[in-house]
């Protein structure tokens, strides 16, 4: 229950929430915190805050504050990877990243969540790659006071699924890289493909274990492969010969090194014939051309995913459509674009 | 219980088709059972413990009589004309009630839970499956007041309306200007200009059968014409 007094009246109340004080491109923040004790002084400043009237709160049975509310509703949020502090400023709980890694995001969670009435939460884009410490989300009640069935309802679907935001920390994976062409097997022309994935994969942490080379031959690329897996590879990236020219024969190399899933085609431009494949359960990446020539395709959306032990399959691939084509800017400033968020 | 599938491929046999409406009617119903504490609730042992209020005449209300086995005639049945997507379950051991309601926002968040179904319907049909009953629905505890009149086993009241006549039973009666009625006499009724008649083979009784003659009006093929 509210009780709304005279702001020069509240001398000696204790604040029921944070007050926000906002200076233009100088100040946003709490200027009296929940709990403060209103003195003369305060006066003056609240009034410049445009605080005429302050409400005291006596909290009726099922009633919680906002700043309770706000912290069961972060612990529902928060999944493997998240932390965060139960110290609600202005309402509002951060969740952080506790390693550097992959966010991920349930997005049917927080759609479901947001759905409820009177709580938010807003999330950086699932599969944004994060630093530890680094801010993934916010929430808060939106209401001074609730009922604390609806929160604990936001909650619960919040919870579903073990969270609704998650970090993921890459794994260290040992990678084998396998460069596929007669034209860079026979020299005439050098390799620049190695070199462009080497530093996408170091940069994720992982580590390139060996470059084989092979021709346009089918039985080659696979004796590659296979060395690859028998060398204790977990991944393998094949670049090139994953068009539709009658060179192009790594996906026939692919199905004869074992390959027991695979999936041509992705949803995303630069990357339409990328290939994703499975022999024994180690991912194989086949990279097209297109990676010699941009410096962000789809194997920078799906292989941060694979690292951490997501199964890509067709619907993986095929969701990437919304948001899968990169505005091709003079200036490339990925991550900071739309390209693969549309998810 | 069977299991969520077995359920819902027998209730839709039941209902005709299997419809969105179906998926959230068999969930509400196992959600309700499962809150008012029977596991079984077509059993001998639990179907005179259970009382389902259906606030919806939609495919839901039919999914959810039949995961429970309620029925109008057993009087375990209750019809409640709200246009609400909501049930209540009621235990009479233990006078446990909940009311479940099918949530608006799941309708709106199917999209993001099966997004990759084109066809509405088939899309809400998946989405509804895979949602947790958190975000399918909304439950009160709620206190039902059960007359006598309304509880099943045998009638407990007979009255005999004043103006025609009619045996009205359970309490259904209206006094007005001194007089018991029944509602169509009350006026208060779904009906008007009632009047008698005769009709074709009116004579017809189900022993003709068993002499070769089906009913009249199917028998020539023709339609049974109101004679007036």
């Amino acid at each position: 229950m509210f009780k709304k007094i005279r702001v020069q009246d509240a001398v000696g109340e204790t604040l029921s929430h944070d007050i926000t004080e906002i200076r233009p491109g100088e100040f946003k923040g709490a200027a009296f915190r929940k709990g403060h004790t209103v003195c003369d002084e305060d006066i003056c400043h609240l009034q410049k805050l445009g605080k005429n009237h302050l409400y005291l709160i006596n909290l009726e049975k099922d009633e919680i504050h906002e700043n309770q509310a706000a912290a069961i509703l972060a612990k529902g949020l928060a999944g493997p990877g998240i932390t965060w502090k139960d110290d609600p400023k202005e309402g509002k709980i951060c969740l952080y990243a506790k390693t550097d890694g992959l966010l991920v995001v349930d997005k049917a969670n927080l759609a479901a969540f947001n759905m409820v009435d009177e709580v938010m939460c807003a999330s950086l884009h699932s599969y944004t790659l994060v630093k530890k410490g680094q801010q993934v989300a916010a929430t808060r009640a939106i209401p001074l006071v609730m009922n604390r069935t609806p929160v604990e309802r936001a909650a619960s679907i919040a919870q579903q699924n073990g969270g609704t935001v998650f970090v993921h920390p890459l794994k260290n994976s040992k990678i084998g890289i396998v460069i596929t062409g007669n034209e860079v097997f026979n020299g005439l022309i050098d390799d620049k493909f190695a070199p462009i994935l080497n530093k996408k994969i170091v940069e994720l942490g992982s580590t390139v274990s060996g470059i084989a080379f092979a021709p346009d031959d089918e039985s080659l690329i696979q004796q590659a492969i296979e060395k690859h897996i028998d060398n204790g590879c977990d991944l393998i990236l094949l670049s090139g010969g994953m068009s539709v020219d009658p060179d192009d024969v790594t996906r026939k190399g692919i199905q004869k090194a074992g390959a027991s899933e695979m999936h041509y085609g992705a949803a995303a431009l630069p990357g339409a014939m990328f290939m994703v494949a499975y022999i024994g359960g180690i991912p194989i990446l086949g990279v097209p051309a297109c990676g010699l020539h941009h410096k962000v395709t789809v194997l920078d959306l799906i292989l941060p995913r694979v690292l951490i032990g997501e199964h890509i399959g067709k619907k993986e691939l095929a969701f990437l459509g919304h948001g899968g084509l990169c505005m091709d800017c003079p200036e490339c400033v990925h991550p900071h674009c739309p390209f693969g968020k549309g998810m | 219980m069977e299991s969520f599938e077995a359920l819902l491929e027998e209730s839709a046999k039941t209902h005709g088709h299997l419809c969105p409406g179906q998926v959230v009617g068999v969930r509400m119903a196992m959600l309700g059972c499962r809150l008012i504490d029977l596991d079984n609730p077509k059993s001998r042992e639990q179907i005179k413990k259970l009382l389902v209020y259906v606030e919806m005449d939609r495919c839901t209300a039919d999914a959810v009589a039949y995961v429970t086995g309620v029925k109008l005639g057993r009087r375990s049945l209750k019809f409640m004309d709200y246009g609400i997507m909501a049930a209540t379950f009621v235990n009479l051991d233990t006078d446990k009630s909940f009311r479940i309601i099918s949530t608006e926002e799941s309708r709106d968040l199917s999209d993001i839970y099966a997004p990759e179904v084109a066809q509405k319907s088939q899309r809400q049909l998946l989405a509804y499956k895979r949602m947790p009953d958190s975000v399918l629905f909304r439950v009160q505890k709620v206190n039902v007041n059960i007359s006598k009149y309304d509880l099943p086993g045998p009638t407990k009241q007979k009255i005999t309306c004043s103006q025609c006549g009619q045996v009205i039973r359970d309490g259904r009666e209206i006094e007005k200007n001194a007089q018991t009625l029944c509602k169509p006499c009350s006026g208060n009724c779904y009906f008007s200009h009632a009047m008698e008649i005769s009709w074709p083979g009116m004579n017809w009784s189900p022993v003709d059968e068993k002499n070769g003659n089906s009913q009249p009006g199917l028998k020539k093929g023709i339609a049974l014409n109101n004679p007036l």
